[in-house]
Formats: structure tokens, C-alpha cells, sequence
């Protein structure tokens, strides 16, 4: 297949999100609202793109070479309660904070990972016994009451569009760093895509999944900690109450597959992120009630994945039909 | 490998009796104790009160049920409590009230429901069933009374602009449509002549058009007005950008919330001249709330508010029911605390916190086990339920 030119494929790369936003712009105009009407919705737009591209980092890691997680929001909520905890007891700032999240999270990965690797129970079992585990290691810990910071300014004085936008610039640089130009990065994409051929050239598959589960557990930290310094508070969720944020991660992760035809995978599904959080933006702004936005969310998400099935029928027929005008 | 099969019989022996002794130290009454919510802080405070005093006080063990959320979960969790040898159970779940009645009924163990009320319908079902114990709780005109006196609180202050935050209105939760109907029913009887709320202004009318919409529309109230409105507990992005919007709204006053109002809202009026309303319980983070100013007024159901209840339950299963003259079950009525500033914030908890002498305590309470007590005894101690009036007990 030919590679299209830098400027095609940047004008590809960018066409879903200039799309979405060009769609809801329309909308916003018919309402007689303004879709970025004032720092409250930078602001949202901005944590979202943060939260559902490192969500998406999170679940891709493992996800691309078949292991299935659910725990991503234990690890987030674990994380962000552990540190939230020593923050109050030890007066910690805010990127202290960040940073304790991220270690006890990167930590929380690696013991999910060598319980996968030591067990070698299929991985989609293990995430929902860590899920569970970790939501009630949160709960002991605390004592089911949560974390409650609303009194710490400068906690909450980390919800700022500025750290949003460096988080995420610093995660999308790491992580790409580290997927595509390291060794690290060259062994997972070798056992991406095929793990036995990349196995018996002497990747070490272990120490890989163990890395990966290290990285996603490092980004939910930081998940978890963006969360909490936005309402001032951990809540406690037991019995799988914390799996749901892994599922705003899935469209902008297909998203990201399609542009990464063009550009990086990794910028291509921050990119599908900024898809998302223009849409959670138009929820806002536009009062969507709760059930129409789950509604208008799963129609896009299958309606992506029919196009990607059926990608190469669509296309044919948009070019015979080309071809017949000309 | 005879020895070692020994070795196993003995290991599992000693398994079995290690297993058992935490059963035969416990109390000699089990009481299963069905919840909604395990993780609130409303219900920590509630399970606190049960399991680090009643517990001790009384010759008790409380078995607590998992986080229920279907009717099909609660009877799951009192089929449990059924194996387990529960001689009552006390209720705070409320998906399918008449079916947790009907089955303990059945199975022949007390029940009773905390902090609620069964509706009247409801009531005249089922008040004559022998293990129906009753209901103590905040009944929904109480509900609909704290929201009202809430709203009604800013307004005598002078404000005019206000948010609303309706928490499970969406979902249609009965205590959340009374409370958020009684705020709106504070705006139109304050709003000045001819103020309506969507151009109804009876209680009825309002709260039916809560209950017909699941949601409550902004707009001028006479001359109050409703400037924002969030609902549900979405807990994404969107959601919590609508909160922040509604904080953010120009000249927006005060927000009244009819739950979790700090927890939802509280870093977002934070540094704000913005007033947040809320119900909710007396926690130490409600306190810090308070004292920093975040928070401004707390109706809060007081966590020994439960005291009651556990000894009428307690009475029935020792053989002394508490019924009327016409031998039916209780249904009483029992409200909030008001704190709206931080000393009487800090003076309620400390009352309601502590784990040697909380608000009901057993000498009180005790007042209310012999046999022979009356529903009318019974109903007018339950309505000394203010701060002042227990205070006034315990003395």
C-alpha cells in the first residue's frame, strides 16, 4: 500500500476530531449555545482529554497484547486514596501527591502483573480479582469513609487547564518514548504481533507483561489522582463499582487504531481522546441528560466498529460510485 | 501416609473449631441488617453506632448484607440471614420493601425498617403481620419539610439566585423528589404574588411534575430564580462539568443540594462567596467543610437516630412487640438535625460520634425494653428526636 504524504496524513490524523468538533459546533450554533463558553469548559475539555488519553494508554498497554483489565479503576482509586491519605497526614503538596499516586499505582500494577505471570490464570480473571481486591484494600484502608480533601486549596488548586495540559503533553511523550523507541517498546510491539515467533527470538514475554502492567498501573495513578484533586474527595466503590471508567477508553482506543494508519498510534489515540472530550464537552454544555448520553455513546462506539468491519466494502462502493460519476 | 491423613483430619478439626469459637463468643441474638449503601458516610455512621456500641452494649451481633441494589440481591442477602440463624432484620434497603416483608413473614423472623417509612398503602398491607415490627424514619412530608425549611433559610436572608443540585431525582428516589419539592414549594410561597413554579403552586402539583419529568426545569420563581440544575450521579466528565458550570453560574447565590453536597460540589464552591446547602450526616470531613466555610447548612439524620428502632426490634424478638390498641406495627416519624454554623456543627458531632455516651445510649434506650411499654410511650420518645430534647433525656 502507498504511504500518503506527511500532509495527507496529518489532514487524515486530524479529520475525526475536526469533524466531531464541526458537528457539535453546528449543534451548539442551532441551541444558541457557546460550546467553549468560559474557563469552566476549557477546563472540562482539558481534563478530559487527560483523563480518557491515559485511560486509553492504561487499557491499550495490555490490551493490544490480549490481556483484558478491569482493575484500571481499583488501581485509580486505591492509588489516589493511599496518597490522598498521607497528603492530609503529612501536609504534601500537590505533585507530591501526584507523585506518591503514581509509584503506589505503578506498584498496584506490578503486583497484578506477577500475579498474572505467576499464576498464568488467564488475565481477564485476574483483573476482576484485583479489581475487587484493591476496591476493598480502599475501603479497609480508609475505613470505607474515603479520602476528603475539599479543605486543601492547593490540592484542589491542581484543576488548573495549565497542569492538564503539561500532564498529559509529559504522559503522550513518555509514553510514546517508551512504546517506540526503546528496547522495551521494540519487545511489546514484537510480541503485539505475534507472541510465539517474538518468544523463540528470545524476547523475555515475562519481564514485558510485568513493564506493561507497571506503565498502566503509573498512568491510572495519575487517573486517580486528577479525579480526586477535582472534587476534593475519594469516594469508596465496592463490587466492581470502579470498573466503569475503563469503558470511555474503548472508542477513543479504536479511534486511535484508525489513525495510527497515519501518525503514531499513541498520538493518534490522544487524539481520539480530544474526539471524546469535545463530545463530554457538548454533554455539558448542552444539558444531555444522563440516559441520552449513554444512548448517543454506545450508537458512536458501534457504528465505529461497523465501519472498521466493514471498511473496505464502504469504500468500494464510495469508489465505484466516484468512478460511475466520472 | 496414614499419618498424614491424621495430621489432615486434625488440621481440619481445629479449622472447624477455630471457625466456630468467633460464633459462640458472639451475642446469643443475631440481627441481619440489610443496606443500599455500604460506603456513604451516612451509613458508616450508622453501622459505627450498631457495631462499635449497640453491640457491646446489648447481647448482639449484627450481620451486615453487601451493598444491595436489586430486589432480587435483598432476598438473596435475607435468605442468608435466615441460614445464619438472624432472628431480625433491620432494613435500609428499599427496592422492594413489601417482598423483604413478606419473606421474613414467612420465614418467621422480625423485621423492621431504619430511617424510612413504608407509604400508607404500604403501611395498611402489612401493619398486622405478627413479625412486622415497624418503621422509624423520616417520613416523606418530613423530606419534603427539609427541603423547604432549607430553601426557606436563604431566602429570609434576602437571596434571590439560586442552584439546585437533585441528586437521585433522575432515578425518581422518593426522598430526594420530597426534598427537591420542598425547596421549589419554599420559592413559590417566598417568591412574591403569583409565583409558580412551570405554573403550578400546590405541593401536590409540584412533586407530581418532578416525579412525570425526573427532572426539575430553572427558571423565575416569582421574583426568586433558579438559575442552574444538576441531577443524577454520573460521576464523568460531563457530569461533573455541569456541577462546575452550575457553580460558576453568574450571580448564582447559594446551592441547594438534597445529598452529598460537599462530596459533589464542595472544591467547586471552594474560595467562593457561593452558599452550599446540603443534607447529609455530622462527619469530621463535614465538620472541616464547615469550618472552612465550604459548607453552610447541614440537615443531617444524626447516626444514633437508629437507637430506636434497634430496641423496638430487640423488644419484638424478646418476646414484646410494641404495637398499638389495635395490635399494629409502628410507624413513626423521626427528623433532622440542623447545623448552620460550624460550633453547632462541631456540638452535634461530638455528641453523635461518641462511642462511650452517644446520643441514644442505653440507659435511654433501656428505658423502652421492659415488657408492657406503650405504642404511645414509645412514639413520644421517638419524637423527642432534636438535639435539645436528647440532650435533655440524657440529663
Amino acid at each position: 500500500m502507498k504511504k500518503p504524504s506527511l500532509i495527507k496524513s496529518l489532514l487524515l490524523s486530524l479529520l475525526i476530531p475536526c469533524a466531531v468538533l464541526l458537528v457539535l459546533e453546528i449543534i451548539a450554533l442551532a441551541k444558541g449555545v457557546r460550546l467553549f463558553a468560559n474557563t469552566d469548559s476549557w477546563k472540562l475539555f482539558f481534563r478530559a482529554v487527560a483523563n480518557v488519553t491515559l485511560t486509553t494508554f492504561a487499557l491499550s498497554v495490555n490490551l493490544d497484547s490480549g490481556r483484558f483489565d478491569f482493575s484500571l479503576g481499583a488501581v485509580a482509586m486505591l492509588s489516589a486514596t493511599i496518597a490522598g491519605t498521607l497528603s492530609q497526614q503529612w501536609n504534601m503538596g500537590p505533585w507530591l501527591t501526584l507523585a506518591v499516586a503514581v509509584c503506589v499505582a505503578a506498584g498496584l500494577g506490578l503486583i497484578h502483573g506477577g500475579i498474572y505471570v505467576l499464576t498464568r490464570i488467564p488475565p481477564i480473571i485476574v483483573s476482576l480479582g484485583m479489581a475487587l481486591f484493591y476496591e476493598g484494600c480502599a475501603f479497609a484502608f480508609t475505613g470505607g469513609k474515603g479520602v476528603s480533601l475539599v479543605t486543601r486549596m492547593d490540592i484542589i488548586g491542581f484543576s488548573q487547564i495549565g497542569n492538564y495540559i503539561l500532564v498529559t503533553a509529559v504522559a503522550v511523550m513518555l509514553v510514546v518514548l517508551l512504546l517506540d523507541y526503546t528496547r522495551f517498546g521494540a519487545n511489546y510491539r514484537a510480541l503485539v504481533s505475534g507472541q510465539k515467533i517474538a518468544v523463540e527470538t528470545g524476547i523475555h514475554e515475562v519481564g514485558n507483561a510485568l513493564g506493561c502492567y507497571v506503565v498502566s498501573g503509573a498512568l491510572m495513578g495519575v487517573v486517580g489522582f486528577i479525579g480526586m484533586a477535582n472534587t476534593g474527595s475519594q469516594q469508596m466503590a465496592l463490587n466492581f463499582g470502579s470498573i466503569g471508567i475503563m469503558f470511555t477508553a474503548f472508542l477513543p482506543m479504536f479511534i486511535g487504531g484508525w489513525i495510527g494508519r497515519y501518525i503514531n498510534k499513541r498520538i493518534g489515540i490522544m487524539l481520539g481522546a480530544v474526539s471524546m472530550a469535545l463530545i463530554s464537552l457538548a454533554y455539558a454544555r448542552f444539558d444531555t441528560a444522563s440516559s441520552v448520553q449513554s444512548i448517543i455513546s454506545a450508537l458512536l462506539l458501534v457504528l465505529f466498529l461497523i465501519y472498521l468491519n466493514n471498511e473496505f466494502a464502504i469504500l468500494s462502493k464510495f469508489r465505484k460510485k466516484q468512478g460511475a460519476k466520472a | 501416609m496414614k499419618n498424614l491423613k491424621r495430621i489432615l483430619c486434625l488440621a481440619l478439626c481445629l479449622m472447624l473449631t477455630l471457625a466456630c469459637l468467633p460464633a459462640m463468643a458472639a451475642g446469643s441474638v443475631k440481627i441481619g441488617v440489610l443496606v443500599a449503601d455500604a460506603t456513604g458516610a451516612e451509613a458508616l455512621a450508622f453501622r459505627a453506632y450498631y457495631e462499635k456500641y449497640i453491640a457491646k452494649a446489648y447481647d448482639v451481633e449484627f450481620i451486615y448484607s453487601e451493598e444491595l441494589k436489586t430486589a432480587d440481591g435483598e432476598k438473596d442477602a435475607i435468605d442468608n440471614f435466615i441460614v445464619n440463624n438472624c432472628k431480625a432484620v433491620i432494613s435500609f434497603s428499599s427496592v422492594d420493601r413489601p417482598a423483604q416483608i413478606e419473606q421474613c413473614e414467612t420465614a418467621g423472623i422480625y423485621y423492621a425498617v431504619a430511617t424510612g417509612t413504608l407509604t400508607d398503602e404500604e403501611y395498611e398491607d402489612f401493619k398486622n403481620y405478627e413479625h412486622y415490627v415497624g418503621a422509624i424514619g423520616p417520613s416523606l412530608n418530613t423530606e419534603f419539610q427539609v427541603g423547604y425549611n432549607m430553601a426557606a433559610y436563604y431566602i429570609d436572608q434576602g437571596m434571590t439566585k439560586f442552584g439546585m443540585f437533585g441528586g437521585a431525582v433522575p432515578y425518581r428516589t422518593d426522598m430526594h423528589i420530597y426534598r427537591a419539592a420542598g425547596m421549589l414549594c419554599a420559592m413559590v410561597d417566598k417568591g412574591g404574588e403569583g409565583a409558580a413554579y412551570q405554573g403550578v403552586n400546590k405541593p401536590d402539583d409540584i412533586i407530581g411534575m418532578i416525579y412525570g419529568t425526573g427532572t426539575i426545569e430553572t427558571g423565575k420563581i416569582g421574583n426568586l430564580e433558579l438559575l442552574a440544575y444538576v441531577g443524577g450521579y454520573d460521576f464523568d466528565d460531563a457530569w461533573f462539568g455541569k456541577l462546575a458550570q452550575m457553580a460558576g453560574t453568574e450571580g448564582i447565590e447559594a446551592i441547594l443540594t438534597v445529598g452529598s453536597g460537599v462530596d459533589v460540589l464542595g472544591s467547586f464552591v471552594a474560595g467562593s462567596s457561593v452558599k452550599l446547602a446540603t443534607v447529609d450526616s455530622f462527619t469530621p470531613a463535614m465538620g472541616e467543610a464547615m469550618n472552612s466555610g465550604i459548607i453552610d447548612y447541614v440537615a443531617g439524620k444524626f447516626a444514633t437516630s437508629i437507637g430506636p428502632i434497634f430496641i423496638a426490634t430487640l423488644n419484638a424478638v424478646n418476646g414484646q412487640p410494641i404495637r398499638n390498641e389495635e395490635g399494629c406495627a409502628l410507624a413513626l416519624d423521626q427528623g433532622y438535625w440542623v447545623a448552620t454554623n460550624a460550633e453547632q456543627f462541631a456540638q452535634y458531632y461530638a455528641v453523635d460520634s461518641s462511642e462511650e455516651n452517644p446520643a441514644y445510649s442505653k440507659d435511654i434506650l433501656d428505658a423502652y425494653a421492659p415488657a408492657g411499654v406503650s405504642y404511645e410511650d414509645f412514639a413520644a420518645f421517638v419524637a423527642q428526636y432534636s438535639f435539645e430534647e436528647i440532650t435533655a433525656l440524657k440529663k
